[in-house]
C-alpha cells in the first residue's frame, strides 16, 4: 500500500508583524533587506520577543484541525549553519519534555478519508537566496533577509494518504480552512509550502523536500510513486533518502545529504519563556473561532434552501461568504447566493479584482431587491455590477448615471406617479372639474423620469388613477 | 573515554577546523572524562524545570518599522543584498 | 582628589560643590591613563567623556534636573552593547563590531546620568575566570600584578578596585562577576534571573546569565541595583520587582536570621587553607551579628559544575553560530569561497577556550550524546532547584566562600582544565537555580584578597543586601597600592 505524509509550511499572513520583532510580517512589498532590524537579523545582544498574535492563530489552526492544545508552549533551538538564517539556528519547537507544540494529534477528512495531523508547530521562516554568477567560480549566494522571522507553522500529518488525488483534495480544504480562519492568504507567493514522504509497499520511506507550491506537490508525488513502482518492478532496492524537486525538469533527484544535516544539537530556547495557555484564552478563541466550512455550507442549505451546490461553492472561500453574509437579510437569502455565484464570482476571479473592488453586501442587497422590484432588468444589473466594482457608488446612482432605470415598467412608473399625485394634490383636486390637466401631470412624470417615462403608458395609468376615461 | 575521532569529527561539524587539533582534542576530552560524574547524580527521573510567562504578557501584534538603516552595519553586501559565499 | 570614593560619597561630594563632574572625570582619566598601561582593565575609553562631564556640569549649575548618578564615572563589560561603539567582548571576531542598539541598562544608566567611561576588559565572549582568554591580552590583579584579577569581568573588577572609576557592570554566568569580585577585593552582586534586562547583552549562556552590579561598597550595589532592574518590555525573561528600593533599611541588620554555611562549598576538596579559615572566621562574624549559622548539605552541589559546564558549551555553541562573518564581522571577501570552508576559515579567529567549548558544545547535546551529558545537567539543575527551595523554607541565607582559593599566578591553572573548572565551584549554583548572589570582600591574606558568598532566594536582593551590608561594616580592609 502506498503511504504519502505531507509536511506543510504555511506563513501567517494575516499578521501585523514577525513572530519575534515588529518587522512586517508581509515582507513581499519591500526592496531587499530593508524590512530588517536587530532582532531577525540576529545582531549580537538582540532577543526575541514573541508576538502574542501568532500564538493565538497558531491555536485557532490547532483546535480547526481538531487537535490537542498544550497548556504551556516551549520554544527550542534548532541549530545550523545556512547563509538563510541569521543566527544560525531556528527557533521552532519539539515536543521533547511532554507536549508542548502549538497543537498535537488532529484530524481532517478528506472525503471518505480522514487523515491525522500528528502535530502542529509555530516557528520561524528563514530568509531567501538567490543565486547569481554563471561560472563555477564566480558563483554567489545572495542573502535577502526580509523574509527572515517571518511567522510560519508547519503541519506534520501522519502517512495517511494513497493517492496524489487525496493530497491534492487535503491541500485544498485546507487552504480554504486558513483562508476562512483569516490567518493566512494562501493565494500569496510563497505563503504555502510543503514537503513530502512517499513510500510503496515494503519500500523504505523516501522524503521529497523543495516543492515551492501546492500544484506541483501533487506532481512530485505522483512522479515519485511512479519512479518507486518501476525501481519494485525492476527489483532495484527503495533506499530511504531525501530528494528534491526539480521544478525545470519536474521530476525528483537524490540529494546527497551530509550527515552533518541531522544534526541539530536542539535545545530549549531560554530567551523565551514557557507560555501558559489557559482554559480561559483557549475558550475565548473557540468562541471567536470564525464559523467551519462545513457548518457554514449546512446552515446555508438548511437555514435558507439553497442547494447544496451553490453552498458549496460560496461557504468554501472567505471572501464571497463575508460578502453573502453581510448582504443577505434572510428574506432573499437564495437569489444574493445566486448572483454571487453566477455574475460576480466570475467579476471577481483574481486577487487583484477583489482588492480593487468596491462591492459591498448593500450593493447585491440592493441589485437582488431592484431585480425584484422589477426596477431593473438582468442584463441591466449586470452592467450595474460593473460599474459598483469600479466606483463603489449607490445602486439609486447608478442607475441614474447609465440611465438603466425601466421606464416603461408599470410599477415604476406607477410609483413615480404616485409621488406626483402626492406633489401636486391641487392639479389632482382641479382634474376633476377640468380633465386636460392630466396633460399637466403627464409633463410632471416626464420631468421625473427624465424624459424617460412612456408617454402612452403614463397618460394611460394617470388616467386611471384619476378615474378619467 | 571519548575517543580523539569523535571530537575530531564534532569539530567539523562546529565549523572548527584547526592545523593543529590535538591539543585541544586532548583537553576536550579531559573535561568530557570529568562530566562522567553526572552519571552519579541519581536524576533520571527528575522533571526539568524552566522559566514561565503568561500569554497576555507577550508583544501586541504591531508593525514598528526599523528606524535605522541596519544594512550600513553589516558588512559583505552587494547592492542591496549581503553577501554570503557559494552553497555546494 | 580621592578617586577612591564610593557612589553614594560621589554624589555627596558633587552635592556639596566639592568637585565638579569635569574635575572628577579629567582626573579618572588622568589616573587611567597612568595606571591602566599596566592593569589593562580597559579595553576602550569614551572619548566624549569629558563632553559628557560638561554637560552634566551645566546641567547642575543651571538647576535642571539631574538624574541620581551626577556624572558619575562607570564602566562597561565589553560584552554589553552601547549604540554606535565598539562591543567586541574582547574578541578577534567581532574587532569591528560595532553595535546598532543600547543595552537597558547602559540606557537606563544614561538617563541617571551617568557617564560610560570606558569598555573594559574580559575572557573572550565571557568563557573564563582569569581573564588570560582575552583577545586582547589579560588584566593584572591591582593587589599584586604577577597574579589573575578573576573573571571573566576581570577588567570590571580592577576598574573598580584600582579606582579608575566608580563602579561597573559585568556580567555574570557562572561566577563572572563575583570570582573578580573576589579576587580584586570589590563588592559584586549577581541578580535573580531576569531581575536585570539581558537586553544589549551578548549571550554567552543565556539561561543563567544575569548583568550585575561591580562596586566598592554593599550600598553602592543597592544604588546601581535601583537603577538597572526591574521588568523590560525587550526583554522577555524580566521580572516585575515593583520598583524595590534595595537601599532602604539596608542596615536594618541581621539578628535573628538563619544562615545555612553549604557543607559542599565550605568544605571542598579544592579549598585552600586561607580561605577555609577566612570562612570560619565571617562564620563567628555573623554570629556575632546575631545571625543563627548552621551548617546545610546540597547534594547536587558536586554535580553542579559538570552540570554548569554541560549547559553553557551548548548554550554558547549555539548563541556564536551566528559569527559566520556572512554579515558583520572582520574583512574577510567570501568570494571564491565554499559556504562551509568559509566558515570555518571565519571561526579560526575564536580563541583557544572558545574553540573547546564549541566543540564540547557541538557534542554534549548531539542525538548520541545528549542522554549521557545534556539531559543529565537540566535534570541536576532542575534537582538543585528544587532542594534550594526546601533550603530557603528554613533558612534565610546560605554563605559560602566566593571561591575556593585567593587569586592565582598568571599560567598556573591554564594547563590544567579540571582545576580550572573547580574555581567555578561555589559559584555556578547561584546561576543553575537563578538566586541572587553576591561576593562581599572579607580578608586580604599574604597581600591577596578573598570574598565571602552570600546567597538568598529568588528576589530576596533586598534582604540579602542587608546581610552583606552587616557583614561588611565588620571589616576594615587595607587600601589597595597601585
Amino acid at each position: 500500500m502506498t503511504k504519502i505524509g505531507l509536511e506543510i509550511h504555511c506563513q501567517l499572513t494575516k499578521l501585523e508583524s514577525k513572530l519575534f520583532c515588529s518587522c512586517k510580517a508581509n515582507y513581499r512589498e519591500f526592496e531587499p533587506n530593508t524590512n530588517i532590524c536587530p532582532i531577525c537579523m540576529g545582531i549580537p545582544g538582540s532577543l526575541p520577543l514573541l508576538n502574542k498574535s501568532a500564538v493565538e492563530k497558531a491555536t485557532l489552526i490547532a483546535m480547526a484541525l481538531d487537535c490537542r492544545t498544550p497548556d504551556k508552549i516551549a520554544f527550542f533551538r534548532k541549530n545550523y549553519f545556512y547563509p538563510d538564517l541569521p543566527k544560525n539556528f531556528q527557533i521552532t519547537q519539539l515536543n521533547a519534555y511532554g507536549n508542548t507544540s502549538i497543537g498535537w494529534e488532529g484530524k481532517i477528512s478528506v472525503g471518505n478519508v480522514k487523515i491525522r495531523i500528528r502535530r502542529i508547530q509555530l516557528e520561524e521562516d528563514p530568509g531567501r537566496l538567490i543565486y547569481e554568477g554563471a561560472t563555477e567560480k564566480t558563483k554567489l549566494t545572495l542573502v535577502d533577509y526580509n523574509r527572515a522571522g517571518t511567522p510560519l507553522v508547519e503541519i506534520v500529518t501522519e502517512p495517511d494518504f494513497e493517492t496524489p488525488h487525496q493530497v491534492r483534495e487535503f491541500l485544498n480544504i485546507l487552504s480554504d480552512l486558513l483562508e476562512n480562519l483569516n490567518v493566512s492568504d494562501p493565494g500569496l507567493e510563497g505563503a504555502m509550502r510543503a514537503d513530502a514522504n512517499v513510500s510503496i509497499e515494503g519500500g523504505s520511506k523516501v522524503e521529497i523536500k523543495n516543492i515551492g507550491s501546492f500544484h506541483d506537490l501533487e506532481k512530485a508525488v505522483h512522479f515519485e510513486i511512479t519512479r518507486q513502482q518501476s525501481l519494485a518492478e525492476r527489483k532495484i532496492e527503495i533506499v530511504q533518502e531525501t530528494r528534491h524537486w526539480d521544478d525545470g525538469r519536474k521530476i525528483t533527484v537524490s540529494a546527497r545529504t551530509k550527515e552533518e544535516e541531522a544534526e541539530y544539537r536542539y535545545h530549549l530556547e531560554a530567551d523565551i519563556p514557557w507560555v501558559r495557555i489557559n482554559d480561559g484564552t483557549k475558550n475565548q478563541l473557540q468562541i471567536h473561532m470564525p464559523e467551519s466550512i462545513s457548518s457554514k455550507k449546512e446552515r446555508y442549505v438548511s437555514k435558507y434552501g439553497i442547494t447544496p451546490q451553490v453552498a458549496d461553492i460560496l461557504s468554501s472561500d472567505r471572501y464571497f461568504s463575508e460578502l453573502f453574509e453581510k448582504a443577505n437579510n434572510e428574506t432573499n437569502a437564495k437569489d444574493i447566493a445566486n448572483m454571487i455565484t453566477t455574475d460576480i464570482m466570475g467579476l471577481l476571479d483574481t486577487r487583484e479584482k477583489r482588492d480593487a473592488s468596491k462591492l459591498k453586501g448593500d450593493h447585491i442587497t440592493d441589485l437582488v431587491e431592484y431585480i425584484k422590484s422589477n426596477k431593473i432588468t438582468r442584463a441591466s444589473a449586470k452592467l450595474a455590477l460593473d460599474e459598483v466594482i469600479k466606483n463603489g457608488k449607490r445602486l439609486s446612482e447608478i442607475i441614474e448615471d447609465l440611465n438603466l432605470g425601466h421606464v416603461s415598467n408599470e410599477d415604476v412608473l406607477s410609483g413615480i406617479i404616485a409621488e406626483v399625485l402626492d406633489e401636486e394634490a391641487k392639479a389632482v383636486e382641479d382634474s376633476k372639474q377640468n380633465p386636460d390637466i392630466v396633460n399637466f401631470l403627464v409633463g410632471k412624470v416626464m420631468q421625473k423620469t427624465r424624459g424617460k417615462a412612456d408617454p402612452e403608458l403614463t397618460l394611460l395609468l394617470l388616467k386611471k388613477h384619476l378615474d378619467i376615461d | 573515554m571519548v575517543s580523539e575521532e569523535e571530537i575530531a569529527h564534532v569539530a567539523k561539524l562546529m565549523k572548527i577546523e584547526l592545523e593543529d587539533h590535538s591539543s585541544h582534542i586532548k583537553r576536550v576530552q579531559k573535561m568530557l572524562e570529568y562530566f562522567d560524574i553526572l552519571d552519579n547524580a541519581n536524576v533520571e527521573s527528575e522533571e526539568i524545570i524552566v522559566q514561565e510567562t503568561d500569554l497576555d504578557k507577550l508583544r501586541d501584534d504591531k508593525y514598528v518599522p526599523y528606524d535605522k538603516d541596519l544594512l550600513k552595519f553589516l558588512n559583505s553586501y552587494q547592492g542591496k543584498y549581503v553577501k554570503a559565499p557559494k552553497l555546494n | 582628589m580621592n578617586l577612591g570614593i564610593s557612589a553614594l560619597n560621589y554624589v555627596n561630594g558633587i552635592k556639596n560643590n566639592e568637585f565638579t563632574v569635569e574635575e572628577f572625570i579629567s582626573e579618572s582619566l588622568d589616573h587611567i591613563k597612568q595606571v591602566d598601561e599596566k592593569l589593562h582593565a580597559f579595553l576602550r575609553i569614551n572619548d566624549f567623556a569629558i563632553k559628557n562631564a560638561k554637560e552634566i556640569d551645566a546641567k547642575i549649575k543651571s538647576n535642571q534636573n539631574v538624574g541620581k548618578c551626577y556624572g558619575m564615572p562607570i564602566s562597561i563589560k565589553d560584552n554589553i552593547c552601547i549604540e554606535g561603539s565598539k562591543t567586541t567582548c574582547a574578541s578577534k571576531v567581532l574587532e569591528n563590531f560595532i553595535a546598532p542598539h543600547t543595552s537597558t541598562v547602559v540606557s537606563r544608566l544614561h538617563s541617571e546620568d551617568s557617564i560610560i567611561i570606558g569598555k573594559t576588559n574580559m575572557d573572550e565572549f565571557a568563557m573564563g575566570l582569569s581573564t588570560e582568554f582575552s583577545a586582547y591580552g589579560p588584566s593584572k590583579n591591582p593587589w599584586n600584578n604577577d597574579f589573575v584579577p578573576g573573571g571573566s569581568s576581570g577588567g570590571s573588577g580592577v576598574s573598580v578596585a584600582a579606582n579608575e572609576c566608580i563602579a561597573s557592570l559585568g556580567s555574570d554566568t557562572g561566577g563572572s562577576i563575583r570570582n573578580p569580585a573576589s579576587f580584586c577585593s570589590v563588592v559584586g552582586l549577581k541578580p535573580t534571573y531576569g531581575l536585570v534586562s539581558r537586553y544589549g547583552l551578548v549571550s554567552y549562556s543565556n539561561s543563567i546569565e544575569q548583568i550585575g552590579p561591580m562596586t566598592k561598597t554593599v550600598e553602592d550595589s543597592a544604588f546601581l541595583l535601583n537603577i538597572i532592574s526591574g521588568i523590560d518590555p525587550n526583554d522577555n525573561t524580566t521580572l516585575d520587582n515593583k520598583n524595590q528600593d534595595y537601599l532602604s533599611d539596608i542596615d536594618a541588620g541581621i539578628d535573628g536570621k538563619k544562615i545555612g554555611i553549604v557543607t559542599e562549598m565550605a568544605n571542598s576538596d579544592g579549598l585552600s587553607t586561607n580561605v577555609l579559615d577566612a570562612t570560619n572566621d565571617s562564620i563567628k562574624t555573623f554570629e556575632k551579628l546575631g545571625a543563627n549559622c548552621e551548617h546545610v548539605s546540597l547534594q547536587m552541589v558536586p554535580y553542579t559544575v559538570a552540570a554548569y559546564y554541560t549547559i553553557t558549551s551548548t548554550e554558547a555553541g549555539s548563541n556564536l553560530a551566528r559569527y559566520d562573518n556572512v554579515r558583520y564581522g572582520y574583512e574577510l571577501d567570501s568570494s571564491g569561497f565554499e559556504f562551509n570552508s568559509y566558515i570555518s576559515q571565519a571561526r579560526s579567529k575564536l580563541g583557544p577556550e572558545v574553540i573547546r567549548r564549541m566543540i564540547l558544545g557541538g557534542f554534549v547535546p548531539s542525538a548520541g550524546h545528549a542522554g549521557k551529558y545534556f539531559s543529565k545537567a537540566l535534570k541536576v539543575k532542575s534537582k538543585l532547584i528544587t532542594e534550594i527551595k526546601h533550603v530557603f523554607e528554613k533558612f534565610d541565607f546560605l554563605i559560602s566562600p566566593t571561591v575556593p582559593i585567593q587569586p592565582f599566578k598568571f599560567g598556573e591553572k591554564i594547563n590544567d582544565p579540571v582545576s580550572f573548572m573547580m574555581v567555578d565551584f561555589n559559584t555556578v549554583t547561584a546561576n543553575l537555580t537563578g538566586i541572587p548572589a553576591i561576593s562581599v570582600p572579607y580578608k586580604i591574606t599574604n597581600g591577596l584578597p578573598i570574598g565571602i558568598q552570600i546567597m538568598a532566594n529568588n528576589l530576596e536582593e533586598h534582604s540579602m543586601l542587608q546581610a552583606a551590608y552587616a557583614l561588611e561594616k565588620t571589616v576594615d580592609l587595607p587600601e589597595v597600592q597601585i
